[in-house]
């Protein structure tokens, strides 16, 4: 009996030991499984058919709005405090105008590429989700992950078509088609050296425009203050110094991928830089810097932000950010020490040409799994271009959450007590030039934008989509090869670079980099040729 | 008996018993068995705008990436030996200090000793890696403030691979072993006292009570325990290796799990087929080894097998 017993107990264990093997395949390593919570929210979206006492008159144009929906709405980063009574107040009104409430959903920041990527790939109900480049709209765009809008927005949106300018609607099409509704604020993430400006005027550095103005800057700052560290690059080096390194001092068209490079005056001539002589003078160059002791030894497991180590006074410069996010750093300095300054000069200033963000940057679209894309994207122009619903998505209830004075945004409480800070819900990609408000701080922004204007030139780079399908095996393995061998060049951690760089290039061509530059570079010129740049 | 009667004779004798078991198949049949079926994703090239049975099928094209690096037999190989290593030292660790603790007759200090020794359980990884960052920094680290305080050179511990081994396999300890102790301690607990008052009347000291009574006592949780996670040897402790690792290349070649490789070579393509492929590399491998194993038990002392 005894026996018998603890097969039983066995068999049970077995059976549930197996299981939790056997759910690994279905979701991957991060631990991240968003898809669950989604559906019971679908559920209800398809049901509650209506009374038929359907509002005549507020419906739009070509759109069927006789039965009642519930659209689900994604947005990456977290929810405010008050959003729900935000949504409240929006389903009052989308209810009346469209026979629709709505949902908003947010991801979070943590592990949200996962989540992003489930959203898209489980066939849950999602009806308007967040796009952007940094978000490969491109990719999934030319994967058709979402819906195509050219059809449904005269019929659904026509006075979103009418606001949104030809020329952005045009930018934004993949093989032809739009999948996204771009933003229409015009600002500037192009990047510039960020440094400390009360050090520098104290010890009568050289201002950083350049490569070698910042190298000064950087040397001053090790003689005077021995215990600062001079620059921090932090885990994510890729982007803080090699990209940034491309953009001010080889003028690089963008962020290239697959270890190749062109110039944004010569975008044809496309070639690779990885194991180039170029590359061996730079990673020599980084390898100088880190025995100098401007940087850290182990940047690469550094856990701080360097916008962080920035104003909290643990490092003197980085070496690029955006006008937004350096004027968001600096005042955070000048809240935890006032008498701190901090410099800014964008790369465009050096280099002559600024690009002006892509309209692919902020976009919304509409999921390839959505049951409702006509009340989606009615809903959608309601955000942008009504007044009511676009304030109340980007500022809350004015009143309660914000105040206008003189023309500027004024936050009522602070950020702890406040339940819905500017833009607390995200809404980059509504924003409505027409109805912004902005901060005072923001002036600040806004000079260094003007300054742009002047010398800006269109982003060529942003519209490429690359379509890695036929060697996205090979890009998988040379992401392993380019973490293990190329990031230790990079920080400067190998003493001999010309060995470490042999040995990084011969691991790569292992891993097939030659396939994924072939075929990368012929996208990359069919699509010049294509939209018919030189 | 029962086999000449057959099985529905069986269902129906017990037809209440299976139907307290009902709820449970269910439970697992609708989360974890029909689930199994996305394995296919593994075999094509997965669309956003077909169903799943509908994709191209691509072979074993998904599986590439994994040997492609070359890296394979190098990821296998660290993924297996962290794990045995943590099983062994883990359980090993965890026995010894519950017979320990199990002695201690102040009631106070066990308590306390056992709390603390469960609670790095719950420190997240996320936690550990700016402690472990904090201690080994090369400039500011407290490793090397002391060791400059003492005259000694500064070390740059984060670029020595083999270091790391030793490391990993501290923190691991350190966090998990309080969590198997508690396990073990209450199958101690479960012993009954009478095998130790005979073994006291008949001479028996503290040692000998302890590897004669207790440890043999615990050979059944202790084989329920590695059965368990023999099935997950495969899959790595993917916090703890990403969280301390993270991008610093430089320890690759000796902290690198097949989960860590997965997490970061698919994180630049969505690609379902190829995130699941490596799942069902660790599954299919997980499973022949808890098969072996198992079979070996089952030759050894029927008892102790689980099936």
């Amino acid at each position: 009996m005894g026996s018998k017993r603890k097969k039983a107990v066995g068999l049970l264990l077995t059976t549930v030991m197996s299981m939790s093997i056997f759910t690994a395949c279905g979701n991957n390593n991060g631990g991240s499984n968003a898809a669950n919570n989604g559906a019971a929210n679908a559920a209800n979206s398809g049901s509650a058919a209506n009374d038929g006492a359907s509002n005549a008159g507020a419906e739009p144009a070509g759109i069927d709005t006789s039965k009642k929906v519930q659209l689900q709405f994604y947005m990456l980063g977290n929810a405010p405090k008050d959003l729900p009574k935000i949504e409240e107040q929006i389903n009052k009104m989308a209810l009346e105008d469209l026979n629709a409430t709505v949902k908003f959903n947010y991801t979070t920041w943590t592990d949200w590429d996962q989540k992003y990527k489930l959203l898209l790939s489980t066939g849950q109900n999602v009806d308007l989700i967040f796009t952007a480049d940094w978000t490969q709209y491109q990719q999934y765009a030319k994967k058709k992950a979402f819906k195509p809008l050219d059809e449904l927005l005269p019929v659904a949106a026509p006075t979103l078509q009418k606001f949104v300018p030809q020329d952005m609607w045009e930018a934004v099409k993949i093989d032809g088609s739009i999948y996204t509704v771009p933003a229409t604020y015009k600002e500037y993430v192009t990047n510039g050296f960020v440094w400390r400006e009360d050090l520098r005027k104290k010890y009568n550095l050289p201002t950083p425009v350049d490569i070698d103005t910042f190298e000064a800057y950087l040397e001053g700052i090790k003689q005077n203050e021995p215990k600062l560290q001079p620059v921090s690059f932090g885990a994510d080096i890729i982007n803080s110094l090699a990209l940034m390194y491309l953009d001010i001092e080889r003028r690089n068209v963008g962020p290239m991928l697959n270890g190749m490079r062109a110039t944004y005056d010569k975008p044809a001539e496309i070639m690779p830089y990885w194991g180039s002589a170029e590359h061996l003078e730079d990673l020599k160059r980084f390898r100088s810097w880190a025995e100098k002791g401007y940087f850290s030894k182990n940047e690469l497991n550094e856990t701080e932000t360097i916008q962080d180590k920035l104003s909290n006074g643990s490092t003197a410069a980085i070496m690029g950010d955006n006008p937004t996010r350096f004027n968001a750093t600096m005042e955070t300095m000048k809240s935890l020490h006032p008498d701190w300054e901090l410099g800014y000069t964008p790369y465009g200033v050096t280099n002559g040409y600024a690009t002006p963000v892509h309209p692919i940057h902020n976009g919304f679209a509409i999921p390839e799994s959505s049951k409702n894309p006509e009340r989606a994207l009615a809903f959608y122009e309601k955000m942008v271009t009504d007044k009511r619903y676009n304030l109340l998505t980007q500022y809350g209830v004015e009143g309660v959450n914000y105040t206008v004075q003189d023309g500027y945004y004024k936050m009522l409480g602070d950020s702890n007590t406040n339940g819905f800070p500017r833009e607390g819900m995200n809404g980059w990609a509504w924003r409505n030039p027409e109805y912004m408000l902005f901060e005072p701080s923001y002036d600040g922004v806004k000079k260094i934008f003007d300054e742009l204007d002047k010398i800006q030139k269109p982003d060529i780079y942003t519209g490429f989509a690359e379509d890695y399908t036929e060697y996205q095996s090979e890009r998988a393995a040379m992401e392993q090869v380019m973490k293990q061998y190329l990031l230790p060049l990079l920080a400067g951690q190998v003493e001999n670079v010309e060995e470490g760089l042999k040995t990084f290039m011969s691991k790569a061509n292992q891993a097939g980099l030659q396939k994924i530059q072939d075929s990368y570079k012929k996208q990359w010129l069919a699509y010049l040729t294509e939209k018919g740049i030189q | 008996m029962l086999k000449k009667k057959g099985i529905l004779h069986e269902l129906y004798t017990n037809k209440i018993l299976f139907l307290m078991l009902l709820p449970t198949l269910l439970y697992f049949l609708v989360n974890n068995y029909l689930p199994m079926i996305g394995i296919y994703y593994a075999f094509v090239q997965f669309d956003f705008n077909t169903s799943l049975f509908k994709m191209d099928f691509v072979g074993l094209k998904n599986f590439e990436f994994l040997w492609k690096s070359g890296k394979l037999v190098e990821l296998t190989f660290n993924t297996i030996g962290y794990n045995i290593v943590f099983i062994f030292l883990g359980n090993v660790l965890s026995i010894f200090v519950a017979i320990l603790l199990n002695d201690i007759k102040g009631k106070w200090f066990k308590k306390i000793s056992q709390s603390i020794l469960f609670l790095p359980y719950f420190v997240s990884f996320v936690i550990l890696s700016v402690i472990v960052f904090n201690l080994f920094n090369y400039e500011q680290g407290v490793l090397n403030t002391v060791l400059q305080q003492l005259g000694a050179d500064p070390v740059d511990v984060y670029s020595k691979p083999k270091l790391w081994i030793f490391f990993i396999i501290m923190f691991y300890l350190w966090k998990n072993f309080g969590y198997s102790m508690v396990i073990y301690l209450a199958s101690i607990t479960g012993i009954s006292e009478d095998y130790y008052e005979a073994a006291k009347i008949d001479g028996a000291n503290a040692f000998q009570r302890a590897w004669h009574i207790t440890v043999p006592m615990l050979k059944n949780t202790f084989v329920i325990l590695l059965l368990f996670a023999l099935g997950s040897i495969m899959k790595g402790q993917f916090d703890l290796f990403y969280q301390m690792i993270g991008n610093n290349g430089l320890l690759f070649s000796t902290t690198d799990i097949i989960d860590t490789y997965v997490y970061r070579s698919l994180r630049v393509t969505f690609d379902m087929g190829m995130a699941t492929a490596a799942g069902v590399y660790q599954s299919l491998f997980g499973f022949t080894l808890i098969m072996i194993v198992n079979a070996i038990i089952r030759k050894v002392n029927k008892d102790y097998a689980l099936f």
